[in-house]
C-alpha cells in the first residue's frame, strides 16, 4: 500500500521565494527513505508538508489515501516528526511529562497515557530517566526523548530531520540503532541528511533534492556515483568501489 | 539553577508521595497558619513531626540543612531586627542600642515559625511532581469561568522547562563575549546591550521552534485531564493534620 502520495507539490513562502517546485513522490508503507541535499535544498520544507505544518501552494499530499489538510490532527498523529533541534522540541518539565504531552493532546485516557509513556521510554531505553529534568540530559538522550515523545502518539511514519547533527560517535550509533529498529518494527522512515555516510547502508530509497526540486529518486546503491554533482559527499567506501558498510557493525 | 536543587522533587514511595496534591496543598496552608499561633512546646512538636515526615520521605538531614543554607542570612536579619527593636529588659547594651530579653524571645519565635513554614514547603515540593502541582493549579482555577486554566497550566510548565535553558544560553553568550575581550569595556550599559540583544533573539527563535514542535504534536487545550483522585488515605491524613492543628491552637 502507498502510505504517502505527493502529486505536483509546490510551495511558495510568504516572501514569495519558491521553496518547493513540482514534487512527485509515492512511498510504500515500511520504506526507509533518505532525503538528501545541500543546506537550503528544501528538505525541511518538504518534510513539514507531510504532517501539515506547511500546506501546499499547489498540488496534493495524501496520507493513506486521505489529503493531509482534510484532518490535520490525524496527519500529525500519523506522521511523527523529530526536529533538528531536539532541545526546543521538549516541552515537559520532566522526561515522563514530556512523553505524556502528545497523548494528552489527543485526549487519550489517563491510564492509557501512562501505559504509552512507559512503553515509549522503554523502546528508547530511557525508563530510568523518568523523573530527570530534560535540561540535564546529553544531546543523544535529548534526541531519544524527542523520539519517545512522538512514539507515544503511535505514528506510522517517522520523520527525522538531520538526526545526527551535533551528536558524538556513541550518540550517532544509538540514534541510528533506534531508527533501524523502528524501521524493522514496521514504521515508514524518512531521514533528511546532507551527509549520507551514516545512514545509506540501511535505506531502501534515496531522494536527492536541489533548489526545491527532486532531481534523483531511486535505489541508493545505484545513485552513489552521482552524489557529488548535487553537492553531497559520496561515502568513502563507495569511492573506493566497495559496498558502504553499516555504522552499526 | 543548581542552587535551588535542594527544593526539587525527589521520586520516592512514601506516604507523602502518595497523597493527593490538593490535600497536600491544604496541609501546607493549615500548618503554616497554625504555626503562627504556636509557642515553644507546640513548635517543638511541629518541628519534630515535620522532620520525621521529611526523613520518611527519604530526605537526609544533610539535604534539609542544605535547603536552609540560603535562608540563614534572612533568618539572622529578622532575628536581630526583632531583638533590637522590641522594648524590655536589656541583656546587652551598647550606646543607644540594646538587645532585650523579650526581643530575643520574639525574634526566636518569628524565626522558628518561618523555619516551620519552609520545612512544610520543603516536604511539599520534594514529594510532589511538578506535573501534579500543575494539575492542582488547573483544578483550583477551573471554577473561575474567565480564566483559561489549561492554558495557564501549560504556560507554567513551559516556564519551568525553559528557564534553565535561557540561563544556559545567557551563560554561553556571556562566555563567548568574554572570550572576545568584552571585559575591557567598562560601560555596563554597553555590555548589557551586547548580551541582551543576542539573548533575546535566540530566545524568540527558540520560542518559534517550540511553537512549531508543539503544533507537530497536536497541541490542543482540549486534552486529557490531569488524573487527580482522593482516597481514604487522603481523608485520614486530613483528619490527622486537623487534630495536630487543633492541639497546637488550643
Ligand atoms: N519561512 C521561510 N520564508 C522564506 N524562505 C524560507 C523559509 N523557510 C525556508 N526558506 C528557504 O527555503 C529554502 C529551503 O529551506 P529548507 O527546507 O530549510 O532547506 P534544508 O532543510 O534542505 O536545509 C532555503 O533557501 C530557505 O532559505
Ligand atoms: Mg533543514
Amino acid at each position: 500500500m502507498n502510505i504517502i502520495e505527493i502529486k505536483n507539490l509546490s510551495h511558495r513562502f510568504a516572501d514569495s521565494t519558491l521553496g518547493l517546485e513540482n514534487i512527485n513522490l509515492t512511498i510504500r508503507e515500511g520504506t526507509f527513505v533518505i532525503i538528501a541535499g545541500q543546506n537550503g535544498s528544501g528538505k525541511t520544507t518538504l518534510l513539514k508538508h507531510l504532517n501539515g505544518l506547511l500546506l501546499p501552494t499547489a498540488g496534493t499530499i495524501r496520507l493513506a489515501g486521505r489529503t493531509v489538510s482534510e484532518n490535520l490532527v490525524k496527519a500529525r498523529q500519523m506522521v511523527g516528526m523529530v526536529f533538528q533541534d531536539a532541545d526546543s522540541q521538549i516541552v515537559g518539565e520532566t522526561v515522563c511529562d514530556d512523553v505524556a504531552f502528545g497523548p494528552e493532546n489527543l485526549c487519550v485516557d489517563r491510564n492509557e497515557v501512562k501505559r504509552r509513556v512507559s512503553k515509549s521510554l522503554k523502546i528508547v531505553g530511557m525508563l530510568d530517566f523518568k523523573d530527570q529534568k530534560p535540561h540535564l540530559l546529553s544531546g543523544g538522550e535529548k534526541r531519544r526523548l524527542a523520539i519517545a515523545g512522538i512514539l507515544a502518539m503511535e505514528p506510522k511514519v517517522l520523520v527525522f530531520d538531520e538526526p545526527f547533527s551535533s551528536l558524538d560517535y556513541p550518540g550517532v550509533k544509538q540514534i541510528l540503532k533506534q531508527i533501524v529498529s523502528l524501521h524493522r518494527s514496521g514504521h515508514t522512515i524518512f531521514v533528511a541528511a546532507h551527509d549520507l555516510e551514516k545512514v545509506i547502508a540501511h535505506a531502501d530509497r534515496l531522494v536527492i533534492m536541489k533548489e526545491g526540486k527532486v532531481v534523483k529518486d531511486g535505489i541508493p546503491s545505484q545513485l552513489l556515483g552521482e552524489l557529488e554533482t548535487f553537492g553531497i559527499r559520496e561515502p568513502c567506501a563507495s569511492r573506493l568501489g566497495m559496498e558502504v558498510p553499516s555504522w552499526l557493525n | 539553577m543548581a542552587e535551588l536543587s535542594a527544593f526539587n522533587f525527589r521520586p520516592g514511595s512514601s506516604v507523602l508521595h502518595g497523597l493527593d496534591v490538593r490535600f497536600k496543598l491544604l496541609f501546607l496552608v493549615l500548618i503554616s497558619v497554625t504555626s503562627l499561633k504556636a509557642y515553644p512546646v507546640s513548635l517543638s512538636v511541629l518541628t519534630l513531626v515535620l522532620v520525621a515526615a521529611l526523613l520518611h520521605a527519604q530526605r537526609s538531614l544533610k539535604s534539609i540543612f542544605k535547603a536552609f543554607r540560603y535562608l540563614i542570612v534572612l533568618l539572622a536579619f529578622i532575628f536581630f531586627a526583632r531583638a533590637l527593636s522590641v522594648p524590655g529588659s536589656a541583656v546587652i547594651e551598647f550606646k543607644a542600642v540594646s538587645i532585650t530579653r523579650e526581643g530575643i524571645y520574639h525574634g526566636a519565635m518569628v524565626c522558628w515559625r518561618l523555619v516551620i513554614v519552609v520545612l512544610t514547603g520543603l516536604a511539599f515540593v520534594s514529594t510532589t511532581r511538578p506535573s501534579e502541582i500543575k494539575a492542582a493549579v488547573e483544578w483550583l482555577l477551573n471554577p473561575f469561568p474567565f480564566i483559561p486554566s489549561k492554558r495557564i497550566a501549560t504556560m507554567m510548565s513551559l516556564v519551568v522547562r525553559f528557564i534553565p535553558v535561557i540561563f544556559d544560553q545567557a551563560r554561553e553568550t556571556a562566555d563567548a563575549q568574554r572570550a572576545r575581550g568584552v571585559d575591557n569595556r567598562k560601560n555596563p550599559v554597553y555590555r548589557l546591550q551586547k548580551l541582551g540583544i543576542p539573548l533575546m533573539r535566540r530566545t524568540f527563535e527558540r520560542a518559534d521552534k517550540l511553537a512549531v514542535a508543539m503544533e507537530a504534536r497536536c497541541y490542543s487545550e482540549n486534552r486529557t485531564d490531569p488524573g487527580l483522585r482522593a482516597g481514604l488515605r487522603d481523608w485520614t491524613a486530613l483528619f490527622v493534620v486537623i487534630c495536630l492543628c487543633m492541639f497546637i491552637v488550643v
